[in-house]
């Protein structure tokens, strides 16, 4: 951002830089210099004032110093050639009797980051390594590991290598750390630093002397190591135990992902571990960081899928203060649906019902999606008190209800009563598209047992010009559909309207392909049209979340303590709060990220289509097909073959429309039964359906089979 | 834990200060930081960590100022939030608040600071007492071949220098503890807990050994004395300078102690505490025409003790307005910004009772905003008594030159998040 004025700013501060008079006095020409950091801190290009810069450099004043070589390592790129007059003042450095001098020196000669520079660098790095001073060893190790970031394809010096695995008995214990960093790095394509029995008793033996930092790297590092007998895993597990119930929330994670990568072949072990870390992670769900809460309560989720009951008897631990944020409350609802047990559960409604109302109206939709979750094992109690929020009169509750109602009737059919009788006169209340939808979806099914469902209906058809959402105007075509085939007399006339409207005027081509597909259904017979409308409507199976088995904790065990938790919890909780089986859009996520463990063993899991994992859905815009991430084999296969997707369009179709779609059960949160559906217009000649299917398996998870079907006559053109 | 570079915002998203520790994120990258939160926030999406592409931002706030890390690897995310707040806590010991204002009148020295707290991504020095003795604000002073290296860098007890002089050796104790309360609107306490600590000022001259006792019931049970009563302590923290070993082994405190101030140790004692000011409210909300509070506050401590500053923050509907008050005792005051009446009373002995009254109008033109039911608060502080019943038995100072030294104890209670929900 550079303000008005500042090549005449820049050109002042070379004038005073070069001035003799001002290099002659200390004070004022650190103060210049001074000047010059505080010009680049505000975003002014001061890389015009570099040789000037390089000539400040050579002082006695250490802080002149320090600003100086802040200035050069920004700016060294740009200008490598200059950057080597640096060289020689910092090799100068290198030898003063100051060990704070030398080790500034090492560290910024290796934050130049230029590659051609590195034969300088070298010499003084291997005389570092000796240095007696241990604050020039603790920069000389790390600066070994910055080279090798520099030219990663150049040969390893294993001289260096040995020095830097014998520096692992420095005395300081800052040395020791870093010498496993910088090892990690520069043998990456080893698999990191190599683990044997003596480095990892050393390693354990002088953990207590390393701070915070230090211990959780020792910790992570020693994750790979594989005792040789039971006894010695034994003997390190009871060396650890006082880490485990560790007060820095960092080092507990860190030992108990030690523990559960020792341990993964015992589970009764690692299970006695994840219920001694119980006090600390709740110690952790209290901390005063919010990050740490979040952290903690992120982690807990995880810990939760192996062992639902660990938290059971302190869930009033997970209810929510009034100031805390909301992806906070949203974390604790997840982690009280857990919890829910037959003592609690009127408790816990009764808390969760206090959120409802919450002034966030995404809190307040989370809380009562939670309840609707509940409701699948509590239906009754929970019913009771979401036809009471209807009540309130609220947009936004509402819809929320409208949506979680939905989800609930889908899993127990046996709630279709009450839901039915509490969808009379909330269609005034519903303004958001996701809310309309299910509103739209349950109609679709239960029909006719709502008494006003037609005029609902005709309510929304009336207004269907004016209708902004694609989604809400395709569910407004099915349920149309469908009311009209059990209920006819009341319906016929609207549909026709319907259609008409949908195939002559509307521009959508989505809408309008979906309406001459119905159009021409009902051209084949009512018989025909029933066998393909009349969907599924609940599917209890999926339903349970009491007794549901507990995974293995292998299953997540990679992932703990790194950052994934966080996101996965920010993927999942997205559709949670957003609601219901509707057309989802879904944003095109880049999950191509978090390079080290996300990518394949996420596209593993979710191959396997009903045991209850996180299904991906794609989307992606007309023409340009983009981002269906999970995955470089989705890539690939589109730019092996782009032609054949003219136009992809990508939507979970609220509703169980069984036949001519493909049904994916979708365990995500509320997303239970919804319809995940591909329209492909194939522009040129269309290729043989085979073709289609292997690339929208390409797409999907490779074990999901793809139902498909080319409706060649849908476009009339 | 990985963490590429290190962002200092402010509230518009404007970096102040930046220090790229490794180099494989691109800097600009932080100029999408401050859209993604904002669009997070209106989506109410907001999380702690932010995501564009393959980097990730991990964030967190303090007072004016935004802290980011950026990585682009599957990294330590609790880890990356204790570093960015260790940052904080280095930076207010140097500049008392940290705040845009500090950063920018101080720029040397948080840069001199990047540069010590971490190196290539790695925690490096970030104990704020080592690094006060050799980056100084004074360094602003000019002083030439100063700079010596401070032992404490190599030296074995890293958190105190040798050679420290005072003409009267004293150590102040404080046992501060802070009681967390949540109460139903039905005056039944969902959850409630103390969380102590005990801090120190130490102003003892050389290398003095010190030795604390407390009425730790692990410790008497050990020793075999059951007499008195005793406290049992959980997650207890120490600070560094404490012998964990020793401990573990037979519970004694043992250390040397940093110079000057420092927290020597917290606990957290999660057992059913009586809230000690207890409330009770009624509030009725007559719609289109007023709102009328009856508070009633009970001290439910020993008649001894006295809390000073009672502060009991009753919410209020936004739309109220022309408020009239009646109090037994102490203040009351409209605070219409924070929609809140605060009744403070300045000394409130336990076991009596207080009554406030209030009443406010109601504009006939209903607000059909969905407002919030924020709860009841309340703050105070009850000197000479610790609600765990928490004791310093004795401290034990020894010192070489074998100087005497004075211990002076002081007990403290005070609120915490202390909040009972009401009805309205």
């Amino acid at each position: 951002m550079p303000y008005l004025g500042s090549e005449d700013a820049v050109r002042e501060l070379r004038r005073a830089l070069s001035n003799p008079n001002v290099q002659s006095d200390q004070l004022r020409y650190r103060n210049t210099v001074l000047k010059a950091i505080r010009a680049m801190s505000q975003g002014v290009d001061v890389s015009d004032l570099f040789s000037e810069m390089v000539k400040a450099c050579a002082t006695v004043d250490i802080v002149q110093k320090k600003l100086v070589y802040v200035f050069l390592c920004s700016y060294a790129t740009l200008n490598p050639e200059l950057s080597l007059l640096v060289i020689n003042t910092l090799r100068k450095d290198c030898q003063d009797p100051n060990p704070m001098v030398r080790s500034l020196a090492l560290r910024n000669m290796t934050n130049l980051r230029l590659p051609s520079l590195v034969e300088y660098v070298e010499q003084p790095l291997a005389a570092g390594l000796r240095d007696r001073a241990a604050c020039v060893r603790r920069v000389a190790v790390l600066g070994w590991a910055k080279l090798h970031n520099l030219q990663p394809d150049a040969e390893i010096d294993a001289a260096v290598v040995n020095e830097l695995y014998g520096l692992l008995r420095d005395p300081d214990p800052v040395v020791m750390v870093n010498c496993l960093r910088a090892l990690e790095e520069i043998l990456k394509k080893e698999g990191g630093v190599a683990i044997n029995k003596p480095i990892t008793h050393h390693l354990l033996n002088r953990l207590k002397e390393s701070d915070v930092w230090g211990q959780c790297e020792v910790l992570r590092i020693l994750q790979r190591y594989h005792p040789q007998s039971e006894d010695e895993l034994f003997d390190i597990l009871s060396l650890l135990d006082a880490s485990l119930v560790s007060p820095h929330p960092p080092v507990m994670a860190a030992t108990l992902g030690l523990f559960l990568g020792l341990c993964s072949g015992l589970p009764a072990v690692s299970l006695a571990a994840l219920e001694r870390v119980r006090g600390p992670l709740l110690a952790a769900c209290g901390s005063t960081s919010r990050e740490t809460r979040f952290t903690a309560l992120c982690h807990i989720q995880l810990l939760l899928r192996s062992l639902p009951g660990l938290m059971g008897a302190h869930y009033k631990r997970f209810f929510c203060g009034y100031a805390e944020p909301a992806y906070i409350k949203q974390r604790k609802m997840q982690v009280l649906v857990e919890l829910v047990n037959d003592e609690n559960v009127a408790m816990l409604l009764d808390e969760l019902k206090g959120y409802c109302t919450d002034v966030n109206p995404e809190t307040a939709q989370a809380a009562i999606s939670a309840i609707g979750r509940i409701g699948r094992s509590y239906s009754d109690r929970c019913l009771e008190i979401l036809t009471g929020l209807l009540g309130l009169k609220q947009e936004h509750i509402t819809s929320a209800v409208v949506q979680t109602m939905c989800d609930l009737v889908w899993v127990c059919p046996q709630c279709s009563d009450t839901v039915c009788s509490a969808l009379e006169g909330c269609e005034e209340m519903l303004q958001d598209s996701q809310g309309r939808q299910a509103l739209l979806w349950l109609l679709a099914a239960y029909g006719e047992r709502v008494s006003s469902a037609p005029y609902t209906l005709e309510g929304f058809i009336d207004r269907v010009r004016s209708e902004a959402s694609l989604g809400v105007k395709m569910e407004l075509l099915t349920t149309t559909m469908r009311l009209f085939l059990c209920r006819p007399s009341e319906t016929q006339d609207m549909l026709g309207r319907l259609l008409h409207y949908c195939i002559e005027e509307e521009m959508d081509m989505c809408v309008r392909d979906q309406a001459l597909l119905y159009y021409r259904l009902l051209h084949c017979g009512i018989e025909e049209t029933h066998k393909v409308l009349h969907g599924q409507r609940s599917d209890p199976s999926l339903g349970v979340l009491i007794g549901r088995p507990a995974e293995p904790i292998n299953q997540w065990a990679y992932s703990f303590n790194t950052l994934e938790p966080l996101r996965q919890a920010g993927v999942e909780t997205e559709p949670a709060s957003r609601g219901s089986p509707e057309h989802v859009t879904f944003d095109p996520k880049p999950n191509t990220d978090l390079s080290d463990t996300l990518n394949c063993s996420q596209i593993e899991k979710l191959g396997t289509p009903i045991s209850g994992q996180l299904l991906p859905f794609f989307f992606a815009e007309p023409l340009k097909f983009h981002q269906v991430g999970w995955g470089a084999s989705v890539h690939s296969h589109f730019q092996i073959s782009p032609e054949m997707f003219n136009r992809v369009q990508v939507r979970a179709l609220a509703g169980p429309l069984k036949d001519i779609h493909r049904v994916v059960p979708k365990p995500l949160l509320c997303y239970l039964g919804c319809v995940l559906r591909f329209v492909v217009l194939l522009e040129d000649e269309p290729s043989p359906q085979s073709e289609v299917q292997s690339a929208l398996e390409h797409v999907f998870i490779q074990d999901v089979s793809v139902h498909c079907c080319i409706h060649l006559s849908l476009n009339p053109d | 834990m990985s963490s590429s570079a290190i962002f200092v915002l402010d509230l518009k998203g404007k970096v102040l200060i930046c220090r790229n520790y490794k180099g494989d994120v691109d800097m600009a990258e932080i100029d999408h930081f401050f859209p993604l939160l904002m669009q997070h926030e209106e989506d109410g999406l907001l999380c702690p960590v932010l995501s564009r592409g393959n980097v990730h931002f991990m964030w967190i706030k303090h007072s004016n100022l935004y802290l980011v890390s950026t990585t682009n690897k599957n990294s330590n995310a609790s880890l990356v939030y204790s570093f960015l707040y260790k940052l904080v806590e280095v930076f207010t010991e140097y500049f008392k608040e940290l705040e845009e204002e500090s950063i920018q009148d101080n720029f040397v020295v948080v840069y001199e600071l990047l540069d010590e707290l971490m190196d290539f991504g790695f925690p490096q020095t970030t104990d704020s007492k080592i690094l006060q003795e050799y980056i100084t604000q004074e360094g602003a002073k000019l002083e030439v071949g100063k700079s010596k290296v401070p032992t404490t860098v190599t030296n074995a007890v890293s958190w105190r220098s040798e050679g420290i002089k005072y003409k009267k050796n004293e150590v102040f104790i404080d046992v501060i503890e802070s009681i967390n309360v949540l109460v139903n609107a039905n005056g039944s306490v969902m959850s409630s807990d103390i969380v102590g600590s005990i801090k120190l000022k130490t102003m003892l001259s050389g290398m003095p050994e010190l030795r604390l006792g407390l009425n730790d019931r692990v410790l008497f049970a050990l020793t075999g004395r059951d007499k008195g009563k005793t406290v049992v302590m959980e997650d207890v923290k120490f600070h560094q300078c404490v012998r964990l070993s020793r401990f573990d082994i037979d519970r004694t405190i043992s250390f040397i102690p940093p110079d000057g101030e420092s927290e020597l140790m917290s606990y957290r004692i999660n057992t059913h505490v009586k809230p000690l000011i207890w409330i009770e409210s009624v509030i009725e909300k007559f719609s289109h025409s007023r709102v009328e509070i009856m508070v009633k506050a009970k001290g439910q401590f020993k008649k001894q003790s006295v809390a000073n500053n009672v502060e009991v923050r009753v919410p209020v509907p936004s739309d109220a307005d022309s408020p009239k008050f009646k109090t037994s005792t102490g203040n009351a005051k409209y605070v219409p910004e924070k929609n809140m009446v605060v009744w403070t009373i300045k000394s409130f002995p336990g076991g009596k009772e207080f009554l406030m009254r209030a009443h406010f109008g109601l504009p006939s033109v209903e607000n059909n905003e969905l407002e919030g039911k924020p709860p009841i608060t309340v703050k105070f502080e009850i000197p000479y008594f610790t609600v765990s019943g928490i004791q310093v038995r004795y401290m034990k100072i020894i010192e070489k030159s074998g100087y005497q030294a004075l211990p002076w104890v002081r007990y403290i209670t005070q609120s915490g998040d202390y909040q009972l929900r009401s009805n309205v």
